[in-house]
C-alpha cells in the first residue's frame, strides 16, 4: 500500500513536471535551432547546435540593448519598490495613527483596477509630465503598478513582529529610523525576497505598460524586442526562441538564488 | 542609582471613559526595589510603561532623580527594561543583542567587549555569547534579557512580569538571583507582578494597586499584617485573610453565635453597635478547647498539605465560611464541631460598607 501511494505520487510529480518544464525545454531547443529546421519539424532534437544564435541576438538584433534597458528598469523599480513599500507597511502595521486603516484600504485597493482600466490615464499623465517615451517614466509607473501588493505582503509580516522588539530598541536610544534599519528590516528579510523576486520576475516580463509607453528602438525592453521578431507575414520562430532564453535566464538566476528566502517568507510563522 | 517620584499621575486611554491609571502618587528611592503589585488590569503595567516612556502621560508629572520626563522620550529616560516576552532581537546574537544598547550610545568598541564580556561572566552567559535566542532555552533567554538591562547601568531598572514564562522550579531560582542582583548593583528597581510571592519576597516595598488607584504602599509584612482595606487583605496571603460580617454590641463582638470580648484599643477604634467585617488570618485562629475568647465551627473541609493542614469551617450561627491553618498533625474530619481562638492582637477591623480598615 505504501509503495503504491508513493508511486502514485511520483507519477503526479512527473506530470506535473512535464507540464511546467517541457514549453521550457521545448524553447530551450529551438532556440538552438534556425527557423527554416523548425519549420521541417517543430519538436526535432537539434542537429546542429547553433550556439551562434546566441551572439547573433545579443549584438545584430539588438538584444544587448533590451537587456540593458531591462535591467535598469526593473532594478530600479525593484529597489523603489522595496524601500518604499517596506517603509509603507512599517508605518501601517506599527504606528496608530488617523485614518490609519483607512489609507491602507485606498491604497490596497487599487490592487483590483486591471491595467487596461488605467492605462490611457497613465499615459496622458506620462505626457503631460515629459516622461513618455522614457525608462524614467516606465520605471515610474511599475513602481506605482507594483506597490500596493508589495504593500499589502509586507505589512502583514510587520504586523506579526511583536511590539516588544520595537519597544526595547527604543529603550535601548534608537531613533524610529533607526529601528526600521536595523530590526524591521533585517527581520522582515524573508518578506522582503518574496517581494524582490515577485516584483523582479514581474516586472521582468511586463509588456503591456511597456509596448504603450515605450515607442523608440533603443528604449525598448526585452518583451518588446522579442515582439519585433514577429513580422505580419512570418514569424522568426527561431530568434524568437533565442531572445526567450536570454529573458528567461536571469529569472532563472535570480530563483535559484533567492527560493529558499521565498519558501520562508511564504510560509513564516510568527517570530518568536 | 536613582529616585523615582510619581506625582498624580493619570493615564486615560482614547475613547475609553475611565481612568486605567488614577491619580497614582508614589515616591521611590534610591536604591530601593519597589514592587507594583495587582490583579490583572489593575494599570500596574500601564503606570510601569509610563515610567519608561512608553505610553503617553495623560496627566500629572514623573520625575527621575528630580527632572521631571513626562515629555523625555524613552532612549533619553536612562532606563532598561525587562519585558515580559524578554524581546531579545531575533536576528542578533546573544553579544549583539548584549552590546545593542551600548553602541547607541557611542561607547568605544573596547569598552563594549569589555563590558558585556563582564556581565555575561556575572550571568554565566559566556558559552552562548556566539547563538541567537531561538537556540535558547527559555531560562537562558530570561537571563540575556537581564543581561541586556544590566550591561547599560542604568539609572532605572524596569521590569514587567519577568518571570511567568518560566516554569515553577526556574521561577524560584530566578527569584533568588534577582534579589542577589539588587543586593550587588544597589539599583534603583520598579517590579510589575501579579504574583504576590514575588512581591512578598524581593519587593523593598510593595505598592499595591486595584481600578487604577494605589491601596496601599508599604513593606511586604506590614501590608500583609496591616491590610490597609478588604481588597488588600483578600488579594494578599494564601489562602487569604478571612473576612467575616461582624457587628459590635455591648462592647462585645457578635460572630454568628458567638460573642467575643474586644480589648479596649479594638473597641474604640470599633466605636459601638455597628456592622463591621472581621478580618482574620488563618494562621491567627488556633484550635482551642472553648470558652471565653473562642467560638464554636463545624469542619467542612480538609486539605492536608503535609507541612501543614487547612481546614474550612463554618462558623456556629452563621452562613460565613472561612480558613483555618492548623498544625501538621491536626486531626480534624468534615463534619466534626471544633473551637478556634483568634489571635484578637492580630485581627483586623474594616468598616463593612467601605472596607477600609478601622484598626
Amino acid at each position: 500500500m505504501h509503495r503504491l501511494q508513493r508511486a502514485v505520487v511520483l507519477f503526479a510529480l512527473c506530470v506535473f513536471t512535464a507540464f511546467a518544464a517541457g514549453p521550457f525545454f521545448w524553447v530551450a531547443t529551438m532556440s538552438l535551432r534556425t527557423t527554416s529546421e523548425i519549420s521541417r519539424d517543430h519538436y526535432a532534437w537539434p542537429g546542429t547546435l547553433h550556439w551562434n544564435k546566441f551572439p547573433d541576438a545579443w549584438f545584430n538584433s539588438n538584444y544587448s540593448t533590451y537587456f540593458q534597458n531591462s535591467l535598469l528598469v526593473v532594478v530600479s523599480a525593484v529597489i523603489i519598490l522595496t524601500l518604499v513599500g517596506a517603509m509603507a507597511a512599517h508605518c501601517f502595521a506599527r504606528y496608530r495613527f488617523k485614518l490609519n486603516r483607512f489609507f491602507y484600504f485606498i491604497i490596497f485597493s487599487t490592487i483590483i483596477f486591471p491595467p487596461q482600466i488605467t492605462i490611457i490615464a497613465l499615459f496622458q499623465i506620462l505626457v503631460q509630465y515629459g516622461l513618455f517615451n522614457s525608462l524614467i517614466g516606465l520605471t515610474l509607473v511599475y513602481v506605482a503598478f507594483q506597490l500596493p501588493i508589495t504593500v499589502y505582503i509586507l505589512e502583514s509580516f510587520f504586523a506579526r513582529i511583536p511590539g516588544d522588539l520595537f519597544e526595547a530598541a527604543r529603550i535601548d536610544g534608537y531613533s524610529e529610523m533607526a529601528i526600521f534599519w536595523r530590526i524591521s528590516l533585517p527581520i522582515a528579510l524573508p518578506a522582503l525576497s518574496t517581494t524582490i523576486i515577485l516584483n523582479t520576475i514581474l516586472l521582468w516580463n511586463e509588456f503591456l505598460y511597456a509596448v504603450v509607453l515605450i515607442t523608440d528602438e533603443d528604449k525598448r525592453t526585452l518583451p518588446l524586442g522579442i515582439q519585433r521578431f514577429m513580422g505580419d507575414q512570418m514569424e522568426d520562430i527561431g530568434m524568437i526562441s533565442t531572445g526567450l532564453m536570454i529573458a528567461i535566464i536571469p529569472v532563472v538566476l535570480i530563483y535559484a538564488f533567492f527560493s529558499e528566502k521565498l519558501i520562508q517568507g511564504m510560509t513564516a510563522g510568527a517570530v518568536k | 542609582m536613582a529616585t523615582v517620584t510619581l506625582d498624580k499621575l493619570c493615564k486615560r486611554y482614547e475613547k475609553s471613559h475611565d481612568l486605567a491609571v488614577d491619580h497614582v502618587d508614589l515616591a521611590v528611592a534610591h536604591g530601593e526595589f519597589m514592587v507594583l503589585l495587582g490583579p490583572s488590569g489593575c494599570g500596574k503595567s500601564t503606570t510601569l510603561r509610563m515610567i519608561a516612556g512608553l505610553e503617553a502621560i495623560s496627566s500629572g508629572s514623573l520625575a527621575i532623580d528630580g527632572r521631571v520626563v513626562n515629555e523625555v522620550p524613552a532612549r533619553d529616560r536612562d532606563i532598561a527594561m525587562v519585558f515580559q516576552s524578554y524581546a531579545l532581537y531575533p536576528h542578533m546574537t546573544v553579544r549583539d543583542n548584549l552590546a545593542f544598547g551600548l553602541r547607541r550610545r557611542r561607547i568605544d568598541g573596547a569598552e563594549i567587549a569589555r563590558r558585556v564580556d563582564d556581565v555575561a561572566g556575572t550571568l554565566g552567559l559566556a558559552p552562548l555569547l556566539e547563538r541567537k535566542p531561538f537556540a535558547l532555552s527559555g531560562g537562558q533567554r530570561q537571563r540575556v534579557a537581564l543581561g541586556r538591562a544590566i550591561v547599560r547601568d542604568p539609572k532605572v531598572f524596569l521590569f514587567d512580569e519577568p518571570l511567568s514564562n518560566l516554569d515553577a522550579s526556574l521561577r524560584v531560582s530566578t527569584r533568588a538571583e534577582l534579589i542577589r542582583l539588587h543586593r550587588r548593583l544597589g539599583a534603583t528597581m520598579i517590579y510589575v507582578t501579579h504574583d504576590q510571592v514575588e512581591a512578598m519576597t524581593m519587593g523593598s516595598r510593595i505598592c499595591i494597586m486595584n481600578h487604577g488607584k494605589v491601596v496601599q504602599i508599604g513593606a511586604p509584612l506590614e501590608v500583609y499584617r496591616r491590610p490597609a482595606d478588604t481588597f488588600v487583605a483578600s488579594f494578599l496571603g494564601n489562602p487569604p485573610m478571612n473576612l467575616v460580617k461582624a457587628t459590635v454590641e455591648n462592647g462585645q463582638l457578635i460572630l454568628g453565635a458567638a460573642r467575643l470580648a474586644l480589648s479596649p484599643a479594638l473597641l474604640a477604634t470599633a466605636g459601638t453597635a455597628r456592622a463591621l467585617t472581621f478580618g482574620v488570618r488563618p494562621e491567627d485562629l488556633a484550635q482551642s478547647s472553648g470558652g471565653e475568647g473562642s467560638f464554636g465551627a463545624e469542619v467542612t473541609a480538609v486539605e492536608p498539605l503535609g507541612a501543614e493542614t487547612i481546614a474550612t469551617l463554618r462558623i456556629d450561627g452563621s452562613e460565613s465560611e472561612l480558613n483555618a491553618r492548623l498544625g501538621r498533625d491536626a486531626n480534624v474530619k468534615v463534619g466534626e464541631r471544633i473551637h478556634l481562638r483568634p489571635d484578637l492582637g492580630r485581627v483586623r477591623l474594616f468598616d463593612a460598607a467601605s472596607g477600609v480598615a478601622l484598626n
